[in-house]
């Protein structure tokens, strides 16, 4: 089937490039995409379906250790073969894999493996990816290319990856348990895989060069966030910065700085977490004059790059990286396309989420974010130990926050850590999209006893009519 | 579009309606067979007339109606007829003719190629008069009837006038709880008083967002000010109704007037140094934007007000309330009134700051869309009369400040330099103070320092 014309060529098959193809193939498109790897990209493959596989085998073991003291239910010796726990993730993956190249057939999208670099405005030139057969076809062309690359994993200049060096892909499939770890960087990434090994005994130390874990989170949040991890027996280094790397016995030595303070920390393993970066480089997109700041691609707000019929979105287009928000962004883009939306995206109603224990979720402005922009603001709090689920299971760590405007009650922002949190934050995203104030959610009845209540009474304090507590 | 005789089915384009504000096609509401075209295209006719007789298909005619009544009660210059009628199709349909009627004369006319029948009754009428056992033909109402200055940005130019208020009308009898809107936008409509059904919805279905809200209250705005740019000149031998802002602008300066003590201090500042300064900053370009005279009076004051507080502050019966900030009025003319665009808490700010502030209020009063913010919080103002070309003026202070500042035009004037009479340029100063918190050495000495600074404008720069 080589030199077809297509109506889109997308770049990349993650969760933006694949759902992007399927809504285009809705609307009428003749569509292909092209990907160097395996079908769902990072999210899928390497990141948060595998992530979250590993993060469920930490939670059972969390769940059996404490099972004794806590439920009076005796275990005998707990024994974890790692190698099943790292195989159980890698079937997940392969599970989900699958799934989206059958989701491309079934709507009738063509499927190319191959490593794709743009050619010309409408055309993309197919190369062999690494041990990969040749793709049928030198050069695709079609009216519109949408590219939904992605990102890569972020290192310091002169690291390398091997001899228990890792980023978050190769910790993904190390099947071996370290005695000891290093995490560089309290994002998101490095406390989930710090939250992992720690509940399997590894002893955990996270580095982070701002002065609190989740940089640009709320404060509060982060706090909360450090004690649970101190609780669980791992070292945080706040306002460390990463200097060098030597081999030290059969690990490694990290040399640190504070503030002009030097110090070091050694472990057997290093995870590198320090975020991760578009991957703009190799598109052949100077060619085509799409312009690149600062890695990502210029986009406008119907998605378009500089070269008009060239269009990006999800992680090489704009921060932040998350595989819903180029979920999201895919169906925009080519719904603006095809003329059935108007341009346009809000980035303020994207959620985001992270999955150690407790969980952390958010969306819209922050208490702080907020204020910066001026806004009168009233806040309404509600700890998970005054919420009778959350004592009930045990799971009384963390608090909601709901930020809303004074003027009106307007949903301006939610943070959630706690138990739960990343299932409970779907509630304010859908009151944020409804243009839900705070007294609505307030007085929506929510089932008692849930997590969810939290929100409601949360709601209920930025009125000043909490309850319980 | 259709001919006398077509088929037409509902959801057809019958004709193109252009009004005051938009031009949109009038589809059909029924099925049925084009009977008779009253109207010329590019005539004109008043809401409530019958444009067109549309027969139910398989009945018979009802061609015999009596032509509207209408035309002879609206007035008869449609160019000058400032609105339409607001009212709703399903509403017109169910309302009483009496009162329809009664609408249809405060409507008054729209232009249009074709009008829009919104009187049912005169169909009827004329089926029965006929006698026909048949049903009648249907009126043909269109939602364009009930378009809303807010349904296009057109509206500004033709608002509707503040003595016929059809919207009223129509908010009286809509069912609010019926308008699909979300909260927040409900909560922002009621706060600013703004009735919903006045508002057009963008989001699914025409919900009503929180952003349409905000664009209706900026087309207000806007509509606002482009209707007050031109100076207005009373026609003799005429009695002018008080507008809302001449109402509160004779309020607002008889209250000054009545219990603020005005004492007035005027000095002459040579401006020589000013004149230079914006010349090199001109020719220099170092700042983006252009610094006008105003911005640097502006920043002149706001330096004289941080040194004399009680300059910024207000008379209280409680006491003296010195204000935290310096927030600067510049009092604008418009047509028939005045609005005062606020510059906040100058006392951070640097001159080319204060001069971009005061381009995007002056962008803003161009384009509107001024904020709650942009038009309140003064706690000082200046009255400029500069570009008037005035000798020396005084102005009334704006309660409850104590204090404002009017300034004059640049003149070229005999000044002593060097013990020579030589021409320079200069300019009169004049503050107005509230005697009741504010003493003449007071208000001396800050018009003074005013002076100092724009006599040696480098410490504006500072």
């Amino acid at each position: 089937m080589p030199n077809q014309r297509y109506d889109l060529i997308v770049i990349g098959s993650g969760p933006g490039g694949y759902v992007a193809a399927i809504r285009a193939s809705q609307l009428k498109m003749r569509v292909a995409v092209i990907e160097r790897d395996r079908p769902g990209g990072v999210c899928l493959n390497w990141g948060c379906i595998p992530s979250k596989a590993l993060l469920n085998s930490a939670e059972a073991m969390d769940t059996i250790r404490t099972a004794a003291q806590e439920h009076g239910i005796a275990t005998g010796e707990v024994r974890v073969d790692f190698k099943r726990v790292i195989a159980r993730s890698r079937e997940a993956a392969d599970k989900l894999s699958k799934g989206v190249r059958f989701l491309l057939r079934k709507n009738k999208v063509d499927y190319f493996e191959a490593h794709a670099t743009l050619a010309g405005p409408h055309a993309v030139a197919l190369a062999a990816s690494p041990g990969k057969p040749n793709p049928p076809a030198a050069t695709l062309e079609a009216e519109r290319i949408l590219i939904a690359a992605g990102s890569g994993e972020r290192l310091f200049p002169g690291m390398t990856i091997g001899n228990g060096v890792m980023t978050s892909r190769e910790a993904l499939v190390h099947d071996t348990l370290p005695a000891s770890i290093v995490i560089i960087g309290a994002g998101a990434i490095g406390l989930e895989f710090g939250y992992f090994y720690s509940a399997f005994g590894t002893a955990v130390t996270i580095v982070e060069l701002e002065k609190q874990m989740l940089p640009g989170f709320d404060a509060e949040i982060a706090e909360e966030l450090r004690k649970a991890f101190l609780k669980r027996g791992a070292t945080v280094m706040l306002g460390h910065g990463y200097k060098s790397m030597t081999r030290k016995g059969g690990g490694w030595r990290v040399a640190l700085d504070a503030a002009g303070t030097a110090a070091s920390v050694e472990a057997e393993c290093v995870l590198v977490a320090v975020g991760r970066a578009p991957l703009s480089t190799d598109l052949g997109l100077e060619r085509v004059g799409v312009e690149v700041e600062r890695g990502y691609i210029k986009i406008d707000d119907s998605f378009r790059t500089t070269c008009p019929s060239i269009y990006a979105i999800g992680d090489v287009a704009r921060m932040p990286l998350l595989a819903h928000k180029a979920s999201a962004e895919g169906v925009a883009a080519v719904e603006i396309m095809a003329g059935a939306r108007e341009p346009g995206f809000d980035l303020l109603a994207i959620p985001g989420c992270i999955y150690c224990e407790p969980e952390v979720a958010t969306v819209g402005l922050s208490e702080a974010q907020a204020r910066e922009r001026g806004i009168d603001v009233t806040v309404g709090k509600f700890p998970f130990r005054a919420n009778g689920k959350a004592v009930a299971v045990n799971q009384t760590e963390g608090f909601v926050k709901l930020v809303a405007s004074k003027q009106y009650g307007e949903v301006l922002g939610c943070q959630i850590i706690g138990h739960h949190a990343t299932d409970l934050i779907s509630e304010v995203v859908l009151g944020r999209t409804l243009e839900t104030t705070t007294a609505e959610i307030g007085r929506s009845i929510h089932p008692h006893p849930t997590l969810s209540e939290a929100i409601m009474e949360a709601a209920l304090s930025a009125e000043g009519e909490a309850i319980n507590f | 579009m259709k001919r006398p005789g077509d088929q037409v089915h509902h959801g057809d384009a019958l004709a193109e309606v252009e009004t005051d504000k938009a031009d949109m096609v009038m589809e059909s509401f029924d099925d049925g067979v084009l009977e008779e075209i009253r109207l010329k295209e590019g005539e004109s006719a008043p809401v409530g007339a019958v444009i067109a007789v549309l027969r139910p298909l398989n009945g018979e005619s009802a061609a015999t109606a009596p032509r509207a009544e209408a035309p002879a009660e609206a007035p008869a210059d449609a160019a000058t007829a400032p609105t339409l009628s607001s009212a709703r199709p399903e509403r017109v349909t169910t309302l009483e003719p009496s009162r329809r009627r009664r609408r249809s004369e405060a409507a008054s006319a729209s232009r249009g190629r074709q009008e829009v029948d919104a009187n049912p009754a005169a169909d009827q009428q004329g089926a029965e008069d006929d006698g026909a056992e048949t049903a009648p033909a249907r009126p043909v109402v269109h939602p364009a009837m009930s378009a809303h200055p807010s349904a296009a940005p057109t509206a500004i130019v033709a608002p509707p006038a503040p003595s016929q208020a059809p919207a009223m009308e129509v908010a009286v009898v809509t069912d609010g709880s019926k308008l699909r809107a979300s909260p927040l936008a409900r909560r922002a409509a009621e706060e600013a008083g703004i009735d919903l059904a006045a508002i057009r919805g963008t989001g699914p279905e025409g919900r009503i967002t929180k952003r349409d809200v905000d664009n209706f209250i900026r087309e207000q705005q806007l509509f606002r000010f482009r209707r007050l740019v031109a100076p207005r000149e009373g026609l003799p031998g005429t009695r002018e109704e008080l507008s809302k802002m001449r109402k509160t602008i004779a309020n607002r300066m008889a209250q000054s007037k009545r219990e603020i003590p005005h004492f007035y201090v005027t000095v002459e500042v040579d401006m020589e140094e000013v004149v230079r300064l914006k010349k090199s900053l001109e020719t220099t370009e170092l700042f983006d934007q252009n610094i006008t005279y105003n911005d640097i009076i502006i920043k002149a004051t706001a330096l004289a007000l941080a040194r004399y507080t009680r300059m910024n502050a207000s008379y209280q019966d409680e006491g003296i309330v010195i204000y935290p900030n310096i927030n600067i009025g510049m009092a604008v003319a418009v047509e028939d009134g005045l609005i005062v665009p606020v510059i906040h808490n100058c006392e951070r700010l640097t001159l080319p700051q204060i001069a971009e502030a005061a381009r995007r209020l002056v962008g803003k009063a161009a384009r509107g869309g001024f904020s709650g913010d942009d038009l309140s919080g003064a706690t000082f103002t200046i009255s400029n009369m500069g570009m008037l070309g005035v000798e020396h003026f005084a102005a009334v202070i704006v309660p409850p400040q104590a204090a404002i500042l009017a300034v004059s035009a640049v003149k070229d004037r005999p000044v002593v330099r060097d013990g020579q009479v030589v021409v320079g340029k200069t300019m009169m100063i004049t503050v107005a103070c509230d005697h009741r918190i504010i003493d003449g050495v007071v208000g001396a000495r800050f018009v003074n320092e005013i002076k100092r600074f724009l006599e040696n404008p480098a410490s504006l720069l500072v």
